[in-house]
């Protein structure tokens, strides 16, 4: 078989076989509908992630459907497939992706665009959704990129936009029927498919220009096609399908342990995190069914780590509970737990021993901001002295490295912003000598991280310029040069990078002629250093016609038509920009716990803990 | 009780060719945990499941004699053991048996490999013997290294036309990578690269006195 010599040519062939403990195996002609689930990144990083898993899960519940995986070949593992002709297969059954009913591409960053478009083209697709007939698969994307798609609309045919364990089921349950029935046709399915909550067909769609380039509207082509689409969302996370097992990779991945979901959304609110707005409502979990969870899981995979996962894990309100209930087994099985996004005003002795109880590596915080007064801007509610009791209580625990996250290039950044920076690390440092209780004999690390403010829809700051290139580098210079502790180390983000993402981020569909040059660049892996070539990408932006710094530079006005304003995500745009307002005034706003601002994602409903009750 | 020694003689078949040794290892911890295997552990800083396999095996190279070595801490018999490995793995990575007593891997001094390739390689393969030396290329921490793998070569013989079988050596002080004496057989008679199309199969341990080693 061609593919067994390839296999012996290339790296880590074992990222091409499959075949692992726990993948899920059907009969072909027992299916009436089959789905690639493709991740435009390498076997270890798809394989570490937690939505692919929990979708894998959800679609293979149902008797009639089969969903396999696939991912991106590594370059070499590229060349030599597109050399003997191989096209995209999936690790199951080997069978080309071109011949599955459905193409589902998770989309988790910006800057895997390219490798998104590189599968369909490596499945031996044709890229523009328009010239896919009804012998190709329906590709469908979804993930978090999907809150503002419009760059890649002219690829797919449908985004499932919000959590998709029950509406992605519902996608595939309306083909069967309409296969069965013999109603299907591509056209007819994709606008009955617009009906259902959740599903954004951009072909339906029509996009108006101003003469500068902005967008000015958006309208339906048809009067039932719904003229704005509402994200979905589970409604009790306790009832929701979660897999009760893994696909055990036999390759090192990034992540090989548990991966416990234990609530979705976040009660912050801070005004730069996307993530932070399109997960809201907060819906949690019970302990209970975290606990559960987990010992299924740990009975099923054998994994001797836990990650407890949400994007404030002491924020969850029930986490005293929750370790209680999980240190009465876990230290017993030598299961160690891990609790990443720990928050330093919420990070306590208490916690602080109970993860210390089994092993743990290095703390991370993330104050984002040097001065309190911009973390009042970017609404981040963290007090220097919160910062510095957490590091004391993880020095005295016997760490004695820590590291922090900041941004560079925030909305109204000052210099004396930027060199609170170095003052806040050096600050830690000294914490560590001041403690008694700290390690003897050993000297302590801070790590001082920082990424570029990439402006993002759906947040805040989504009408804010992001900071030229040079400006950034100069910020990253200047912050560098107050370094001169030894005991700091700075890192930070590639500020081109950065640049590429916030234009991809607040693209339109315009864009989609930059990812059609940059695939003809012959450009993917844009998230790995390595790969990545911003000269590259100016040259696709150059054919193209467009200027990458109308999308990440401008700063955009209150009343402009956004591109992705056709989505609805709960969160009202008057929220964001309430908010927007406030943090010009340095003005906090309370946590979802304290007071509820009226975001509009209790519309949403959901079994939520600190909303108030639904209008329903 | 005293930790109990169990020795598993498994395949490694199909997709785990292409599995390095490493990620077999990670592959089989978390397998005794699955098929609730009381394994003993390490007593360290980092406790961990204690596993001795008699060999690692070369990538792309299957095994039908793959052999683990682990300790139990409470008695189970070993028919359960091989019951419950078995639904805890996957077929690939077959456990053929599992039992108590086995020799020492010390005792290992030979490997037994089948070679399925084309007609050609085989003619060749069974004259290497009379032919005075072999040379191969070896990796070494200054580069590689030309060297006579002859004398590592203990017998070889025809087992069908597209099929030969060769012992080598596989000590602790004197092994010979079966990957590195095929090509430098097609290297010798120039048969080109023929790594890509030859199926190389460990079949067999055999002691100093060529007895069966289990």
């Amino acid at each position: 078989m061609e593919l067994e010599k390839i296999l012996k040519k290339v790296s880590k062939p074992g990222r091409y076989t499959g075949g692992e403990y726990g993948q899920v195996l059907k009969d072909k002609t027992q299916v009436s509908a089959r789905v690639a689930f493709c991740f435009p990144d390498s076997y270890e990083i798809g394989m570490s992630n937690l939505g692919m898993r929990v979708l894998y899960n959800s679609l293979n519940l149902m008797p009639d459907v089969w969903c396999e995986r696939t991912f991106s070949p590594l370059p070499d593992m590229e060349s030599e497939m597109r050399a003997a002709g191989v096209p995209l297969y999936t690790l199951e059954t080997f069978d080309s992706v071109k011949d599955f009913d459905f193409m589902a591409i998770t989309l988790q960053y910006e800057l895997c665009y390219t490798n998104a478009l590189n599968l369909i083209e490596l499945a031996g697709m044709p890229l523009r959704a328009a010239d896919r007939d009804e012998s190709f698969p329906i590709v469908v994307g979804g993930g978090p990129c999907t809150y503002n798609a419009e760059p890649l609309c002219e690829f797919f045919d449908v985004f499932s936009i919000g959590e998709g364990e029950q509406a992605l089921c519902e996608m595939v349950r309306l083909y069967i029927d309409m296969k069965k029935s013999g109603s299907y046709s591509k056209k007819e399915y994709l606008r009955k498919l617009s009906h259902i909550s959740g599903f954004y067909v951009p072909s339906l769609y029509e996009v108006s220009y101003a003469a500068d380039g902005t967008v000015t509207g958006y309208s339906p082509l048809y009067p039932d096609v719904p003229a704005k689409v509402t994200k979905r969302i589970i409604g009790d996370m306790d009832k929701a399908p979660y897999p009760d097992k893994f696909v055990m990779p036999y390759i090192e991945t990034v992540h090989d342990r548990i991966t416990e979901e234990v609530y979705r959304g976040c009660i912050r609110g801070c005004r730069f995190c996307q993530a932070g707005m399109v997960y809201r409502p907060v819906r949690e979990k019970s302990p209970e069914t975290v606990n559960a969870q987990i010992k299924c899981l740990y009975e099923n995979t054998g994994y001797e780590e836990a990650s407890l996962l949400s994007l404030s894990i002491s924020d969850y309100s029930k986490l005293s509970e929750l370790t209680s209930m999980l240190l009465s087994w876990t230290d017993e099985k030598k299961v160690s737990l891990s609790l990443p996004s720990l928050r330093a005003d919420t990070f306590s002795k208490e916690l602080m021993d109970r993860i210390s109880s089994v092993r743990q590596s290095g703390l991370t915080f993330a104050p984002e901001a040097g001065t309190p007064r911009l973390r009042d801007v970017i609404n981040k509610n963290v007090t220097e002295e919160e910062i510095l009791s957490a590091c004391r209580l993880a020095f005295e625990g016997g760490k004695n490295s820590v590291k922090l996250y900041f941004m560079l290039g925030l909305p109204t950044e000052t210099e004396e912003d930027l060199a609170g920076i170095a003052q806040l690390a050096r600050k830690v440092a000294d914490e560590y000598y001041r403690c008694e209780k700290r390690a003897k004999g050993r000297n302590v690390q801070v790590t001082v991280s920082c990424a570029c403010f990439i402006p993002k829809p759906f947040t805040p700051f989504q009408w804010d310029a992001q900071d030229s290139t040079e400006t950034l580098t100069a910020k990253q210079d200047y912050v560098r040069s107050l370094i001169t502790d030894k005991r700091i180390r700075f890192n930070y983000h590639d500020a081109r990078a950065s640049r590429v993402e916030a234009a991809l981020a607040r693209g339109d569909r315009r864009m989609s002629e930059v990812l059609v040059e940059a695939r003809k660049l012959g450009m993917s892996f844009d998230s790995w250093d390595e790969h990545f070539s911003y000269e590259k990408w100016e040259k696709a932006f150059e054919n193209a016609g467009l200027d990458m710094g109308f999308y990440a530079n401008r700063e955009i006005s209150a009343e402009a038509v956004l591109p992705w304003d056709v989505i609805d995500i709960g969160v009202t745009k008057q929220f964001l920009r309430r908010e927007y307002e406030k943090s010009r005034r340095s003005e906090p706003t309370p946590n979802c716990r304290e007071k509820c601002s009226g975001c509009g994602a209790n519309r949403l409903g959901g079994v939520t803990r600190w909303c108030p009750k639904t209008s329903e | 009780m005293v930790p109990e020694n169990i020795r598993i003689k498994f395949h490694k078949k199909g997709r785990l060719i292409y599995i390095s040794h490493l990620d077999l290892c990670r592959t089989v911890c978390p397998a005794m945990i699955r098929a609730k295997i009381p394994v003993w552990y390490t007593e360290g800083y980092n406790p961990h499941p204690k596993m001795v396999f008699a060999q690692p095996l070369p990538l792309f190279v299957e095994s039908r004699c793959e052999l683990l070595d682990i300790r139990i801490t409470e008695h189970i018999g070993c028919d359960e053991i091989e019951k419950r490995l078995r639904q805890a793995l996957t077929p690939d990575l077959y456990v053929e048996e599992v039992y108590t007593g086995g020799a020492k891997f010390q005792e290992i001094e030979y490997a037994v490999y089948s070679v399925i390739c084309d007609r050609e390689f085989a003619d060749a393969a069974v004259t290497v013997s009379d032919s005075g030396s072999l040379p191969a290329e070896k990796k070494v921490k200054t580069g590689t290294v030309t060297a006579d793998i002859l004398p590592q070569v203990r017998s070889l013989r025809r087992t069908g036309d597209n099929e030969i079988e060769c012992v080598l050596s596989a000590s602790a002080s004197s092994y010979l990578n079966p990957v590195i004496f095929c090509k430098a057989v097609a290297d010798k008679y120039r048969l080109g690269d023929v790594g890509s199309a030859l199926n190389i199969v460990r079949t067999g341990w055999l002691k100093k006195d060529l007895t069966v080693f289990r």
